[in-house]
């Protein structure tokens, strides 16, 4: 198998921001923090909210479930550490404002889980049935490991009316500053190929894909090379895609490997396709094949202050600032707390909110990295420039849809297709005039579901 | 350590780019032609640069004041309107007229709006249709480059008055299209239009020096290529079809591109994108535009010169033309 280098396979639209992956990149998975304490939220993933299972003062096991719903997009969330339930509460959550979340307090000799799940030599794909994989995606409370944490058993579960043939596996980790998947795939290939012919068989796709960005020549070899070594029984294609921001958003990826557009107000497996991040692929491996429960994930701790920046392997519900400390907190004044990279990430206030499962990476940024133009500059008028129509992703007018909705004209907004925006940022980020085209945008759909609601 | 953390809305990081470095690319790239002009006029072509730049920022100064605005001199529009507007103004000009020129460029094109971002039409080109409104004698008496020796019989030289004073090569072939023969003088113009050795406006008589300055707008993609290269495209072919019906009374396309304020407008006016269309297929509508109604006012109309006009009709089409071609998303039109 060849694989090129070199990516062709791109998306119109984008930007490119400086990278800034140097800092991390060649940082292995490491144990992160035994913290004393772990909030784990209840609602980490898109779709219904998790009741407790558990109560105030309830011992519980590591790996025990301790939150589930009925419903079928959602995803049950799981102790990481052996203790007592302490408190269930309100915590910060980095999206809902504040959630529910069960507090822990871990046992003195509580387990410390290790990176160390290696896909057995025995693995026989023919062991396992379609159902018993989706089975054990839920079970594990597996959820999209990239960002959005949509559950991957409504992914993966075969529906009749929309037979899925492509697989694509999601490596490109376009956000800067983020490495977590990039050391994945250098470390955990074999899992992430083991997770992917799960995914494959429990989805029915007839086709798989491995997407990484040509900024990770090291990562395409690797795969390359395991996939080879392995025979490659799933003809599992490796694609180097342009590096180019948000090349990682699944929309864009699957413009770019399959040529093909997902329709407005879809996602891709009503056209036939499952995208899935190489880490959801590794936990599905591990969810599967040794039972294992969702209550660990790698997370990038990076930016410029972080005297010891790296990639950890931390228990779910960790608090940011336990990780910050563990990373031996930071040196310079940071301006800014971000869960998730610069373009995306959210900032937030509060030092306690807990990481969750869709936390790739704590980036912490200076006045410095994050420009002179969010702090000295104010905003100026829009000059129509057309930058931001140049690098949407999504073919969208920006500017018109988010000053309609400065000037509270919400169906001209929607006039404009605000509700097809993915909100990556690309038009704020060029924008001369420094408007925060993206934050009105975000603003305008929160306004517009907040009168559905009404009417409803 | 981690104290006065700030929390916004995402992207955190942004381009090092502003509004202040878009004008400022702008600047430079209309220097070549802020070179040329004062090699060709000398004095007249500093002072009417200076004047026009000096006061369209003092009325947007003023203007601010008036409305109780915060200073928005910094993001450098106004001296970038006021360079335009000196451009498209004859070099003998008197400087109370630029004055006026400037002043109401800025107060009415564009303060009067809600200031820069808001206006509809091309302040520059307001100013200028205003001052050949009011003062049409002063805005056609053009001075030979200072470069020209007296001696040399350049094209319907008129040496009697103070200065000297030549027609422009389009006022010739207006004048060859009417005697219906003549064009052949004017096309042989063509070397001296390009380099500048002619009489015209301010800025827009070298040629070269206005290539020079969009090669640099394009390659800092300041500017997108879609309306230069639309209005030049619909200008030539304008051109074309006329001289290969009577290239006796017609002048070559290529003259017509070179001469009068074609390639200033296609580089540097209708290029603002304040009041251009957004999207791409309106930019290729809006230049086909300029440059059609360009040639008909030079061709079939009364004024010897059509950008202005041309630039300003198709700005008040802009809205119209935004709405028309409307950007549907990469995934097609939400069916719910």
């Amino acid at each position: 198998m060849v694989v090129a280098l070199t990516g062709k396979h791109t998306f119109p639209g984008g930007i490119h921001p400086p990278q800034k992956k140097a800092l991390t990149r060649d940082s292995q998975i490491q144990p992160g923090p035994a913290a004393k304490q772990i909030s784990v939220l209840l609602g980490q993933h898109i779709g219904a909210i998790c009741q407790p299972l558990v109560k105030k003062g309830d011992a519980v096991e590591a790996g025990q479930r301790i939150g589930d719903c009925d419903a079928f997009v959602s995803a049950p969330v799981h102790s990481p550490v052996s203790g007592k339930v302490k408190e269930i509460g309100l915590r910060s959550h980095a999206v809902l404002g504040r959630a529910q979340a069960i507090t822990i307090e871990a046992d003195e000799n509580s387990p410390e889980k290790q990176p160390s799940f290696q896909v057995p030599a025995d693995f026989d794909l023919s062991k396992y049935s379609a159902e018993q994989i989706c089975e054990a995606s839920r079970a594990g409370g597996l959820v999209g490991m990239g960002g959005a944490g949509f559950p991957t058993r409504v992914k993966l579960e075969p529906n009749p009316q929309m037979p899925k043939d492509n697989l694509i596996i999601n490596g490109c980790e376009c956000e800067p500053y983020i490495t977590c998947d990039y050391r994945i795939m250098l470390e955990w290939t074999s899992q992430i190929i083991a997770g992917l012919r799960l995914a494959k068989k429990a989805s029915g796709c007839s086709q798989a894909f491995i997407a990484i960005e040509d900024n990770k020549p090291k990562a395409i070899e690797v795969v390359r090379a395991a996939l080879e070594s392995s025979g490659n029984p799933d003809q599992v294609k490796v694609i180097a895609v342009k590096t180019k921001y948000p090349q990682g958003g699944e929309r864009q990826l699957i413009k770019a490997v399959l040529k093909k557009s997902v329709p407005s107000g879809s996602i891709p497996p009503m056209i036939g396709v499952v995208v899935l991040n190489v880490a959801t692929a590794a936990a599905l491996a591990e969810a599967v094949i040794v039972d294992v429960p969702l209550t660990h994930r790698v997370v990038t701790v990076t930016g410029e202050p972080v005297v010891r920046p790296g990639n950890y392997y931390v228990p779910i519900g960790t608090s940011v600032g336990d990780l910050i400390e563990f990373c031996g907190g930071v040196t310079q004044s940071a301006a800014k707390v971000v869960l998730g990279g610069p373009m995306m990430g959210i900032a937030i206030a509060d030092l306690e909110t807990p990481t969750t499962k869709t936390t790739n990476a704590v980036t912490i940024l200076t006045k410095e990295q994050i420009g002179r133009a969010k702090f000295d500059r104010r905003e100026t008028p829009c000059i129509r420039c057309g930058r931001c129509l140049e690098v949407c992703p999504e073919n969208l007018n920006p500017t018109r849809i988010a000053h309609a909705v400065k000037h509270d004209l919400l169906d001209v907004a929607e006039r404009y297709y605000m509700s097809a925006c993915m909100e990556c940022g690309c038009c704020s980020y060029v924008c001369p005039a420094n408007i925060e085209i993206t934050g009105f945008i975000k603003t305008g759909k929160i306004f517009v579901a907040r009168q559905k609601k009404r009417m409803a | 350590m981690l104290k006065n953390i700030t929390v916004s809305s995402a992207p955190h990081v942004s381009k090092p780019l502003s509004t202040r470095g878009v004008m400022l690319d702008v600047i430079i790239g209309l220097a070549p032609a802020m070179l040329a002009a004062s090699y060709y006029f000398r004095i007249h072509a500093i002072v009417l640069i200076a004047t026009c730049v000096v006061s369209c920022a003092g009325t947007e100064w003023l203007c601010n004041l008036i409305r109780k605005k915060s200073n928005s001199l910094d993001d450098l529009s106004a001296v970038v309107t006021g360079i335009i507007l000196a451009f498209s103004l004859p070099p003998a000009l008197p400087v109370w007229a630029a004055i006026i020129g400037s002043v109401f460029c800025i107060a009415i094109g564009k303060m009067v709006f809600g200031g820069l971002g808001a206006n509809i039409f091309n302040p520059a080109m307001v100013g200028r249709t205003f001052l050949t409104a009011s003062f049409g004698m002063l805005m056609t008496t053009w001075m030979v480059p200072a470069t020209i020796d007296a001696e040399v019989r350049t094209i319907a030289a008129d040496n009697t008055v103070d200065a000297r004073t030549q027609a422009t090569p389009l006022a010739y072939s207006k004048q060859a299209l009417k005697a219906r023969t003549g064009a052949e003088a004017v096309n042989e113009q063509l070397g001296a239009a390009f380099t500048g050795e002619i009489g015209g406006c301010l800025g827009e008589t070298s040629a070269l020096a206005l290539i020079a300055g969009v090669v640099y707008l394009l390659i800092r993609r300041t500017i997108n290529f879609h309306i230069p290269l639309a209005v030049l495209l619909s200008a030539f072919a304008f051109g074309s079809v006329t001289y290969l019906i009577d290239s006796e009374s017609s002048i070559s396309p290529l003259t017509h591109l070179c001469s009068g304020g074609l390639l200033m407008c296609a580089f540097f006016i209708a290029t603002d994108p304040v009041t251009a269309p957004l999207t791409r297929r309106g930019m290729w509508v809006f230049g086909i535009g300029v440059g059609a109604i360009t040639m008909l006012i030079r061709i079939v109309g009364e004024y010897p010169e059509g950008v202005m006009y041309s630039v300003l009709l198709m700005n008040a089409v802009t809205p119209l033309i935004d709405r028309f071609y409307k950007r549907i998303p990469a995934g097609g039109k939400a069916s719910g």
